[in-house]
């Protein structure tokens, strides 16, 4: 008898672990993911949410946040399980990878008008046939940081960057400027350089969609070249490129050992928080003599995934957080130009800082918007690398490059 | 090894039987009588189990479910993807029996990393052994503060992973990092290398960190092994005129193959398998340079979306490990026996 109560026991036991819920039950909740600016970010999202959850009672948050290096592999991971969060912070070039996953609930078909007209228009940037598959939480444009005390006049051409880069490796345990040929989230310096001597990644066919990758051409290929050149034949940045990142090049530039570095507005803050005593200043990216200028424009969105149960409760949330107040805090925390023209209008951005960044905002280029972007950043960042190293000249490395990405493509 | 499983198998039927004990441990429903036939195979292999072993089969069912759930399955469905069409999301769409495979094979890239693994492997595991033997027989040797040296030989292998792995990628900064620091400013090295900047420099950093971390696991199991033997054989051999090689050789190695041999064994799946170290410290670059077949599996999966291709890496390492450990088994066992 003792026996059979046992068993009853276990069996009770096991059927009830194996029916227990996978999640609870009762209130409203929202999963959202948060892709990581700085060490603050947590904090930020926290205090929101407890702010949201006692306005909106009955609704809670869930806030996870993910450093940006991961954030990509991580959404797919959750995504190929089915566990998609059911807001997640994304860099809009892989809107169009998700949306073809579908698994993106286009904002539009969520937000009022009112709630999208809000927005400046070089933020709208993940429209896909007319469609807003993205509300933009971030917005950045690529310019030139320089240390006033080694360079005298903002270089405006890559032959002013070149003799300003000679004139600061001067000093001693200065480095002109920094160039990066480590893998990162993103394709840092070379877009910089291509953007800026009027070169592309792909031919851009008559309906406007991607066609061959032209990063071969003779735009692209001088752009390497300059990068390369930098770095072998007139040795003005930093040694050994090849082991140096966005995130260690700004590490050097606080450290005190880089003249010039370009990179996005979040590091005037992280100038002023770390070294507060450096003498800098921004200016719009340089770009070849002759050659238009052009910097590269960021944006992040804010994805809504059509498995989120209570898309009720992501507008109330997505409302809340798009209100002047957060967002200007949100700009002002991790260094970010306004996505709102109200925000826009505030004081704080019409400063001498903010100005180069703004001011280039109307001829910034985006990434482009493929599926294969994954892809072809690595294959990209593989041929800077040969490159930089010398194990490719720029011209064999971008060649290879394209033949890669093709095929990759499936262009033959 | 065989004599003491036939041992327990003797135990065990000797219970089942227990006729002496008069205990009426078989189930009523053993007997064939009582059971339909169309209950099933189920109920009949069921009916053929004493009440002891049908507890016992319970018990297992918790693991059971929970290795299906985690082991089967994704193995399953790996082998499955392998062979397939898949979209973005890793959902098969149709297939392609071996394209996945004769893709990888055609690609240079995928030779070259496969080869790179053998080799991380190999470096890895043999320097593990042979330096993890000699540690263990520092640490087996009589000196003031052995406690503490034993305790600190621990430390890298306590330590998770993937901080082991980020401090290491600091610590070869060419421009913030001690290691350099340290060589500059010692003079043993003047002009030390950017570690990570290179890539034949990236592969044996990447390489040391494995060592550094996968070390202390050899040194505990070669100290455990060392301090089973019993002194007796030391002491005869030293009085039949064995000199300390001469011991080394006739009395340690002998009795400690057993623990080298699995020893070896584990560390060459869990050498093959790392993912944290070049993944973290170099991320598999400069130019893919410091690959191996798990963080390519990865990228390709995860990254680049292409999971057919990177189910059939999955299948290559599963079974280039299943071979190299089947075959490493019947050597063990067969010295064993």
């Amino acid at each position: 008898m003792q026996r059979k109560v046992a068993l009853a026991a276990i069996a009770a036991l096991c059927i009830g672990l194996l029916a227990l819920p996978a999640r609870g039950g009762g209130a409203a909740s929202v999963r959202a993911v948060w892709m990581e600016y700085d060490a603050r970010y947590n904090t930020f999202w926290q205090q929101l949410k407890k702010e949201f959850e006692a306005a909106n009672p009955g609704v809670t948050v869930d806030n996870v946040v993910v450093p940006w290096n991961e954030g990509h592999d991580r959404l797919v991971t959750w995504i190929a399980g089915n566990q998609a969060p059911d807001i997640a912070i994304v860099g809009t070039r892989w809107i169009i990878e998700f949306n073809k996953m579908d698994v993106v609930q286009p904002a539009d078909t969520l937000l009022p008008k009112a709630f999208i007209d809000k927005f400046i228009q070089p933020a709208l940037e993940a429209r896909i046939n007319g469609r807003l598959y993205g509300v933009p939480v971030a917005l950045s444009a690529r310019s030139l940081y320089y240390r006033t005390d080694l360079v005298k006049t903002p270089p405006q051409t890559w032959q002013d960057l070149l003799a300003a880069a000679r004139e600061a490796a001067k000093s001693p345990g200065v480095y002109g400027i920094g160039v990066s040929g480590k893998k990162f989230a993103e394709l840092t310096e070379y877009v910089y350089y291509l953007y800026g001597n009027g070169g592309d990644f792909f031919v851009t066919n008559p309906d406007g969609s991607y066609g061959r990758c032209r990063v071969n051409d003779a735009a692209g290929v001088e752009a390497l070249q300059f990068m390369v050149d930098l770095a072998n034949k007139d040795k003005v940045t930093e040694p050994n490129v090849g082991e140096n990142d966005r995130g260690t090049l700004q590490d050097l530039f606080l450290a005190g050992k880089l003249a010039m570095i370009e990179t996005g507005p979040w590091f005037g803050g992280m100038i002023q928080e770390r070294a507060k005593t450096m003498p800098f200043a921004v200016a719009p990216m340089p770009h070849n003599q002759g050659k238009p200028q052009h910097t590269l424009l960021v944006t992040d969105s804010i994805i809504v995934f059509k498995s989120a149960k209570n898309k009720d409760a992501v507008v109330k949330f997505l409302e809340y957080a798009y209100r002047d107040g957060p967002r200007l805090e949100f700009d002002k925390d991790f260094g970010m130009l306004p996505t709102e023209k109200s925000v826009a209008r505030d004081a704080y951005f019409q400063t001498d800082f903010y100005r180069p960044f703004i001011q280039q905002l109307p001829t910034a280029k985006p990434w482009p918007l493929t599926a294969d972007w994954s892809k072809v950043e690595d294959v990209m960042w593989d041929a800077v690398t040969a490159a930089l190293l010398n194990t490719k000249s720029a011209k064999a490395a971008l060649d290879d490059a394209c033949k890669e990405i093709d095929t990759a493509r499936g262009i033959k | 090894m065989h004599a003491r499983r036939s041992t327990r198998r003797g135990e065990s039927s000797e219970r089942r039987g227990a006729p002496e004990t008069g205990a009426p441990l078989s189930h009523p429903a053993r007997a064939g009588p009582h059971v339909s036939p169309g209950r099933g195979v189920i109920a009949r292999a069921a009916s053929r189990l004493t009440a002891e072993e049908r507890l016992a089969v319970l018990f297992l069912c918790p693991a059971l479910l929970l290795m299906a759930a985690f082991i089967f399955y994704p193995v399953g469905t790996t082998i499955v993807t392998a062979f397939g069409a898949t979209d973005k999301l890793g959902r098969v769409r149709g297939f392609v029996g071996w394209g996945n495979f004769r893709a990888l094979g055609a690609d240079p890239a995928f030779w070259q990393i496969f080869r790179r693994t053998f080799l991380w492997t190999a470096l890895g595991v043999t320097v593990k052994t042979s330096a993890g033997l000699a540690m263990a027989l520092l640490l087996n040797l009589p000196f003031r503060g052995r406690k503490v040296a034993r305790m600190l030989t621990v430390i890298p292998w306590a330590i998770p992973y993937p901080i082991s792995a980020i401090v290491w990628q600091w610590t070869y900064n060419s421009q913030f990092g001690l290691l350099n620091q340290f060589l500059k400013s010692t003079g043993l090295w003047p002009h030390p290398p950017a570690w990570l900047a290179e890539p034949r420099t990236a592969f044996a950093a990447n390489m040391a960190v494995d060592i550094w971390i996968g070390l202390p696991f050899f040194a505990l199991v070669f100290l455990a092994g060392l301090q089973a033997i019993s002194p007796e054989y030391y002491e005869a051999a030293a009085i039949d005129g064995a000199g300390v090689g001469a011991r080394f050789v006739s009395v340690t190695l002998p009795f400690l193959r057993p623990v080298i041999v699995m020893g070896s064994l584990l560390s060459v799946i869990w050498t093959f398998n790392d993912f944290s170290v070049p993944y973290i410290v170099t991320k598999g670059g400069p130019m893919n340079t410091t690959d191996i077949l798990v963080t390519h599996m990865y990228k390709t999966a995860f990254q680049f979306l292409d999971f057919g291709p990177a189910s059939a890496i999955a299948v290559i390492t599963f079974v280039t490990l299943l071979v190299f450990s089947l075959l490493y088994a019947r050597l063990y066992f067969r010295e064993v026996a």
